[in-house]
């Protein structure tokens, strides 16, 4: 609450927001809309004394209706509700948007990504909204200013009319419609940074309701959740936070470099899908139905190895790029990377690995080194990692 | 390591709503209005007590002032009636002190021997009374000493001794209200009077006349 009481001077009343991040002892990560999957992904991670527990694990049902794609459709609000299991005081929530970014970036590409706003498709219907640019309320929410309107990239800093500044650490900004976020990586002047449309965001924000468990204190993008998600694995522990780790994604593959608990490098494997394409791939290839593809992948009576290398090799290829640039730029040699998100056929992948490149690749259990409560279902754990990483993320919390 | 570095929250902090029934955001507010209302409730009853207590003070102010004009007026009938009860109180030791000196007087002219010829007959002045003693206010109604003594003085001729024998001892009975046994002769002696050629004796017998009582 803001209280001016004279003409230049105001003072500024901070109430408790009874919902902060920081340090929460008690949290839901949540992924929504996750490809391939026709509910969501819910893990709730708590801290205890003896560690870390996962209280309750499962694929909660997806809000009602889809996530907006233009801020026309952002006056249907759903309200979602969460089952008993995962009523805890907060939720970090990551979410799939394909209007969402996350890289890693120098401040000045960042900067000038503020500047550029919303794609151009999306420019249009934006400006449309004459009630979001002119400071009025909005959905139940009074803008502090009236929505940055959407500008083409300026190709020189004069010709700019309007430079944002770059964004301190760990707090979002709104900018030309769009919210972000930077970190500082390992690496100096190099940042990850994400970002959603605002009307996502805030839809997103409104999505679990006021007075009722769990309400959000975290919105991420699920990139950026995802590797949160090794960040309690005792291999990744022991080796001090130093590693590289590969994310197989149902529609896309991701590798990612940590050097002494901090990122330093993220990259997604171009060219590549995720494990839907390499699913499908063994199957056409094979011949195989759906429900058979994993057993060919975990089992040896039928060779998948054909089938699979043409989707393998590209990663590999960006795996060696990726550790020539860690122990050039960093001086990180790795025997072993982390292979994560995969399900089923991570046995051939560490053949092809060492084959190759002579690395072994680790696929842990994503809740190793935590505490399954009873009676938790721990079976879907690879399909839980985003989930997962939210949650830990979204704990703020020192190991 | 710390799990911060890799937390890309894009939730402001303005945007976390509360997961709790009882929100802090509004209670706060409600709770703040509620201690001002109870502050100016508080305010209101001290305000009323405080003027009751006023009022209070000046009804009994005003009683006192009424009652002390009565008192004073009680008081001073008090005083008054005191003064006349005293009054009435030594009129009637006056009353009582009376000395009636008249019957004895006449009788004591029946009484008088031929041969006597009084010159004077007189009751000594009673000794002043001082009806003002130190440190008193108002001076005394009657006297300090409520027994007065006098004298009664007999002055007179006689041709011989024997008729102011007979006379004194006329008076020794029948005459108790006037004078009482005690007496004096002053003075007895031969007079310049002269009748019939024989010169006569001149006189002076001092009576102690009985006490005069201021007594109920």
């Amino acid at each position: 609450m803001k209280l001016q009481l004279t003409k230049d001077k105001t003072i500024e009343i901070k109430f408790p927001s009874g919902g902060g991040a920081k340090s929460a002892g008690d949290i839901t990560g949540i992924e929504l809309f996750a490809p391939g999957e026709t509910g969501c992904p819910a893990v709730r991670l708590i801290r205890k004394k003896k560690g870390w527990h996962i209280a309750a694990t499962g694929f909660v049902k997806s809000p009602d209706g889809e996530l907006p794609m233009r801020w026309e459709d952002t006056p249907h609000q759903p309200i979602w509700e969460m089952p008993r299991e995962f009523t805890s005081p907060h939720a970090a929530l990551a979410a799939n948007s394909p209007m969402a970014t996350f890289a890693q970036s120098t401040a000045d590409a960042v900067v000038q990504d503020m500047m550029s706003g919303l794609p151009a498709q999306d420019i249009k219907s934006a400006l449309s909204e004459k009630t979001s640019l002119d400071g009025k309320k909005r959905f139940g929410i009074k803008r502090d200013q009236p929505a940055a309107q959407p500008q083409k990239p300026a190709t020189t800093p004069e010709a700019s009319a309007h430079r944002p500044e770059f964004p301190e650490a760990g707090k979002p900004v709104s900018e030309n419609g769009r919210r972000f976020v930077v970190r500082p990586m390992a690496e100096e002047n190099f940042h990850l940074c994400a970002s959603l449309p605002e009307f996502q965001t805030l839809w997103l924000s409104r999505l679990l309701p006021e007075g009722k468990r769990p309400t959000a204190s975290s919105i991420q993008v699920s990139e950026s959740a995802l590797m949160a998600s090794i960040l309690l694995q005792p291999e990744f522990i022991a080796a001090d936070g130093s590693a590289l780790a590969i994310f197989a994604r149902p529609d896309s593959t991701y590798l990612a470099g940590y050097k002494k608990g901090e990122p330093v490098l993220w990259r997604r494997c171009p060219g590549v899908g995720g494990t839907l394409a390499m699913r499908e791939t063994v199957r056409a290839t094979l011949g195989l139905d759906e429900e058979l593809v994993d057993s060919v992948l975990n089992e040896s009576l039928i060779d998948p190895r054909p089938a699979l290398e043409p989707f393998v090799r590209p990663i590999l290829g960006q795996l060696s790029l990726s550790l020539d640039y860690l122990a050039g730029k960093h001086g990180l040699k790795f025997d072993h990377a982390f292979l994560m998100g995969i399900g089923a056929g991570a046995a051939h992948w560490s053949a092809y690995a060492e084959e190759s490149l002579h690395l072994k690749l680790l696929s842990p259990d994503p809740f190793e080194g935590l505490v399954v409560d009873k009676g938790v279902d721990s079976g879907n754990a690879s399909r839980q990692l985003v989930a997962l990483g939210a949650a830990i993320a979204g704990m703020e919390a020192t190991t | 390591m710390k799990t911060a570095a890799f937390h890309l929250n894009l939730l402001k902090s303005n945007e976390v709503l509360s997961s709790s029934p009882v929100r802090l955001r509004v209670m706060l507010p409600v709770g703040a209005l509620l201690a001002c209302v109870g502050l100016l409730v508080w305010w209101g009853v001290l305000f009323t007590q405080i003027f009751l207590a006023k009022t209070q003070a000046r009804s009994i102010k005003e009683d006192l002032a009424t009652k002390n004009s009565a008192h004073a007026e009680a008081i001073q009938k008090r005083e008054t009636a005191r003064e006349l009860k005293q009054q009435l109180e030594q009129l009637e030791f006056y009353k009582a002190g009376v000395r009636a000196i008249g019957a004895p007087l006449a009788k004591f002219a029946e009484v008088v021997p031929m041969r006597v010829q009084l010159k004077e007959l007189s009751i000594s002045k009673p000794r002043p009374q001082v009806l003002m003693p130190p440190g008193a206010k108002v001076p005394l109604f009657g006297p300090i000493e409520n027994v007065e003594t006098q004298k009664l003085v007999i002055v007179g001729l006689a041709t011989k001794e024997t008729p102011v024998v007979s006379l004194m001892e006329s008076l020794e009975s029948g005459f108790e209200t006037l004078v009482t046994g005690e007496h004096n002769v002053n003075s007895f002696k031969q007079d310049n009077t002269e009748i019939d050629g024989k010169r006569l004796l001149s006189f002076e017998i001092e009576y102690s006349m009985p006490g005069r009582r201021f007594a109920k």
